[in-house]
């Protein structure tokens, strides 16, 4: 093969190379981020539909329980919560203080935030588990 | 005295017969190059799950030839009453004596190798590379697949280097694919483009592959800067099963439509994670785990190894792979890196470049040295996760980087 024909080839392979695989792979990440809502969407419309449906159909089971009238609550300061701590979080660590101090004890929980560093033995086990080589 | 005789010409055949007679200095030197990768497989540890396989081929290749000879078939003479016997086989006479053409049967190494030149093994390890595979990194942040594009650049910059030294299209195809730092796609690919070449593309593969916290951590520390390489990531989003379970379906449709090329290796490499995500088929996802991966991997090592006999890969076509596998390689995780910059700049230093070089593939070993060169910034830092994205991308653009060669040159 002469230089041009080595050229031609040259040029010819890197150009379709570049562009497809970056085509096929960017592609791929519009659709993986695409069905990700999609699915995440679904499954919480799906779970909030199943709790619906589950207290109707308690309440329809059970017509002798009253239906709660809303009645006007003193406002309870609710604590300042970190955006990344979900809320089963939130109802586990209440539930620890709750069974810790019981209702005879004044206790509230001001505020829950992610730590932002890990304690020792946290650093301990991550490393042990991450450890590369 | 006819008993002596008997016993010196028993002698004289098994002497003529053995290595010592039959052998040259490029068998003894093969010999002691799969003596270093002994070594460096059990003293070093570099992959000795197939540098043994590899150097124990090697070995007996260049020990006893025949080990990978096909069937032929030997002429005998025959009786006039044995010739119903030999029914079904040629005849030939000559002055009056029958003869037959018998078959021989081949060589071990030879049967064996039929997985390797069908294609068969590579995919099957694929099967078993994604029944391990956990995607959901790379489901979390489908970003990453940039990352993992950007690391093959070095199989079609390596292409060019390739063509440039003499090497036919099909051949610089297979020489580049190294660049991927994907053994069974490197294998899959050259056992296509170009088999003469396979012993030769295969150790220089897998030694690279080896070789990973060698190679990439220098390159890593020159093209970033310690504030980047200090850069803690954001924890990833939790993945839901229903997202795991639809990605290789999702996956295997639309690159088997887009490249058909690539459909064996992505097609069993997300057959594997299917088995593994649907949580359903417990005991084919271990057997792809373990039984079936370690089978192919025995098969798939020896027979390899035993391509690398003295004539064909003591040659300067050997020396030139090498050093263009090793070119292949460093571009692969340069690119990845300064991808890894882009998005770095791109996100407001949300992102920490040193998962870039995870994009070569070599899953997790190269994840793992992303983690730890992070970590000597910032002991706090754990980027194995954030990294492994990259890393199983990579895997997915080393085969449709392979799709493409394999389209274009075959």
């Amino acid at each position: 093969m002469d230089f041009i024909g080595k050229f031609n080839l040259s040029a010819t392979i890197l150009l379709t190379g570049f562009a497809i695989v970056f085509a096929v792979l960017v592609f791929l990440i519009f659709i993986i981020w695409g069905y990700g809502k999609i699915v995440s969407t679904a499954q919480t419309k799906h779970h909030e539909r199943k709790t619906r449906k589950e207290l109707e159909k308690i309440k329809n089971d059970n017509p002798e329980i009253p239906s709660v009238e809303p009645v006007a609550v003193k406002p309870v300061r609710a604590p300042v919560v970190d955006d990344s701590v979900p809320d089963e979080v939130i109802a586990v660590i209440s539930a620890a203080v709750y069974s810790m101090y019981g209702s005879r004890e004044k206790v509230r929980i001001k505020s829950v935030k992610r730590s932002k560093k890990r304690s020792a033995w946290a650093n301990a086990g991550v490393i042990e588990n991450t450890r590369p080589f | 005295m006819e008993i002596i005789n008997g016993f010196w010409d028993a002698l004289k055949g098994i002497y003529q017969g053995s290595g010592l007679m039959n052998l040259d200095w490029r068998n003894y030197l093969m010999i002691g190059i799969a003596c270093v990768l002994f070594f460096l497989a059990i003293k070093k540890q570099f992959e000795p799950l197939l540098l043994l396989p590899i150097a124990f081929g090697m070995l007996l290749v260049n020990l006893f030839p025949a080990i990978v000879a096909g069937p032929t078939t030997e002429m005998i003479p025959v009786k006039p009453e044995e010739l119903d016997h030999y029914s079904n086989y040629a005849k030939t006479i000559i002055d009056g004596q029958t003869f037959v053409s018998k078959p021989t049967s081949g060589g071990l190494f030879f049967y064996l190798y039929q997985g390797v030149k069908l294609g068969i093994y590579p995919p099957l390890i694929f099967l078993g590379v994604g029944a391990m595979t956990d995607f959901g990194p790379l489901i979390a942040n489908p970003k990453s697949f940039i990352l993992g594009a950007a690391a093959q650049i070095g199989i079609f910059v390596t292409f060019v280097g390739a063509v440039f030294l003499g090497f036919t299209g099909s051949e610089a195809g297979a020489i580049g694919i190294i660049g991927g730092a994907d053994g069974p796609t490197a294998i899959f690919v050259t056992t296509k483009l170009a088999p003469h070449l396979l012993g030769s593309i295969a150790i220089a593969a897998y030694s690279y592959m080896a070789l990973v916290p060698i190679i990439q951590p220098p390159i890593m520390r020159a093209l970033t800067t310690k504030k980047e390489r200090a850069v803690v990531m954001k924890q990833l989003r939790p993945v839901s099963k229903l997202e795991k379970i639809i990605f290789p379906v999702l996956i295997v449709v639309i690159i088997s439509i887009l490249l058909p090329d690539a459909a064996p290796l992505v097609g069993m490499l997300m057959f594997g994670n299917l088995l593994k995500e649907s949580g359903v088929c417990d005991r084919l996802s271990k057997t792809a785990q373990n039984e079936l991966m370690n089978i192919i991997t025995i098969f798939l090592g020896t027979t390899v190894g035993a391509t690398a006999t003295g004539e064909n890969f003591l040659s300067l076509s050997t020396l030139k792979i090498i050093a263009l596998g090793l070119i292949a390689f460093m571009m692969g995780t340069a690119f990845g890196v300064l991808f890894g910059k882009i998005m770095y700049k791109l996100t407001g230093g949300k992102v920490n470049p040193l998962i870039g070089s995870a994009g070569v593939s070599a899953v997790p070993m190269a994840a793992r040295v992303s983690q730890k060169v992070g970590q000597e910034e910032n002991p706090g830092n754990f980027l194995l996760m954030h990294a492994m994205g990259p890393n199983v991308a990579g895997v997915i653009g080393s085969a449709v980087a392979a799709g493409v060669l394999l389209s274009v040159l075959k």
